[in-house]
């Protein structure tokens, strides 16, 4: 009896939430300089998000970004995010406002905030996003920028000019109920 | 026994945290990746590392080894004289590379290729080391009477290296060399020898290297055994590689059988490799 209740006590807040998740979602990134453009995408985003509060959660495997030069994609990886130290980026936060949002499927404005840590570094932030309800899928789609030295990814002198110090990323996520 | 299950109802929920939002789902485990850059370039110092040309990718090298130091300021350390190394490989995909070059040292023309046997993965997928066969044909052409089966020389190695961790990479090469011609005072035509080299990172940019080839079996009494010390610098585009060494050859058959220089007299040459890829 008392370990019925036991189980019971402990699995009624998992199962009791109303999840959406993917792990597919996709970001990509993109420094843009006079010399050149650098363009990544990563289809291996994992999202939860809690429809009851609007607390969502990211995970993004730094390995998971294709660059189209191959070497860059080992550059990226070996000498500015330093993957093996720290293999995913994250972020943990919650969509503002959720209680009043009436999910449908017309694209509301939302401000989502939180914490994001990347190459170790966590930073607070907040930033605009659209989201929508479509054939039983939630749709979400941000588009932001990140400054790299708030991350610690430092640019030699001699890249400079190869490298944004702003650069921009771009989240698309459709997530299905779990 | 009431306030215990209060304690657990409690826990559990507001155990349930942002973090703990990823954990609903997390029930597989992430397939793990090849480790990367075990070295920074496809040379270690003289030897063949384990990375090769990256797919669909053109890699240029220039290899550059002056002259001996033991003349001293009457050539300026070497820097008068200067054998040169032209060196193009392809990676057809991620595990075959193919490669053409040409060297002034015994005006030699080789063709090679790399074949990636396995790559160093982290666990769950485990994998120890990284292991690839390196093969290279070399015609040399600088007696111009000799019969084109004479000029042949074939080199096979097996590289086996792994990252121990972010700074330090190790690697070993069982090699064998057949040479169609020897001279007289050589011993047999197929030279086996053991290869080792490694690897310290000092900064994300810049490592020390180091390799030496063992010979295995007798050689004649003039030979030396090779070294290579160098340092890589990477800029993002081209790596650059600083070394000294007692080889003026580029090829393996002239670093590894045919290592001129000795210490002693300062009979050691200043070099450098100069790497850059191109996408195609």
């Amino acid at each position: 009896m008392i370990k019925t209740l036991l189980c019971l006590f402990i699995l009624v807040p998992i199962y009791g939430k109303n999840i959406y998740f993917t792990r597919s979602g996709s970001v990509s990134f993109f420094s843009g300089t006079p010399l050149e453009d650098i363009k990544a995408n990563n289809e291996q985003v994992t999202c939860v998000l809690d429809m009851e509060t609007g607390k969502t959660s990211f995970r993004i495997p730094i390995r998971g970004f294709v660059f189209k030069n191959a070497l860059m994609q080992e550059h990226f990886n070996e000498n500015y995010l330093e993957s093996e130290k720290y293999p995913n980026a994250s972020f943990n936060g919650e969509i503002q406002n959720w209680n009043n949002l009436l999910m449908n499927e017309e694209p509301k404005q939302v401000v989502i905030a939180g914490e994001m840590t990347i190459h170790g570094v966590t930073n607070s932030i907040k930033e605009n996003g659209i989201i929508y309800k479509r054939k039983k899928k939630v749709n979400g789609q941000a588009t932001f920028n990140i400054s790299l030295s708030d991350y610690m990814v430092k640019i030699p002198k001699i890249l400079k000019k190869n490298i944004a110090e702003s650069v921009e990323l771009k989240i698309n996520l459709e997530l299905k109920k779990k | 026994m009431k306030s215990f299950f209060l304690l657990i109802l409690f826990s559990s929920s507001i155990y349930y945290s942002q973090e703990d939002l990823l954990s609903f789902i997390d029930d597989e485990e992430p397939a793990s990746l090849p480790i990367q850059s075990i070295f920074k370039a496809t040379r270690i110092v003289n030897a063949q590392s384990v990375e090769m040309a990256r797919s669909k990718t053109l890699e240029f090298i220039i290899f550059h080894r002056f002259g001996s130091m033991s003349n001293g300021f009457y050539d300026l350390y070497g820097l008068d004289e200067a054998s040169v190394r032209f060196d193009l490989s392809y990676g057809l995909n991620e595990n075959i590379s193919l490669g053409f070059g040409r060297s002034s040292y015994l005006k030699t023309y080789d063709f090679f290729y790399k074949l990636k046997l396995l790559s160093q993965k982290s666990k769950p997928s485990y994998s120890f080391a990284s292991v690839v066969l390196f093969s290279k044909l070399e015609i040399a052409t600088i007696n111009k009477t000799l019969e084109f089966k004479n000029r042949l020389i074939y080199d096979v190695q097996l590289l086996i290296a792994r990252k121990i961790n972010q700074n330090f990479s190790i690697q070993i090469m069982p090699t064998v060399i057949h040479k169609n011609l020897i001279q007289t005072e050589d011993i047999s035509n197929n030279l086996f020898s053991f290869g080792m080299g490694g690897r310290a990172k000092v900064t994300k940019r810049v490592s020390f290297n180091i390799d030496t080839f063992i010979p295995l079996g007798n050689r004649r009494t003039s030979f030396n055994q090779s070294w290579g010390l160098g340092c890589d610098i990477d800029t993002g585009g081209h790596v650059f590689q600083l070394l000294v060494t007692n080889a003026q050859g580029t090829f393996e058959s002239s670093y590894i059988e045919n290592a001129t220089g000795n210490i002693k007299d300062i009979e050691i040459f200043f070099g450098f490799n100069i790497t850059r890829s191109f996408i195609i």
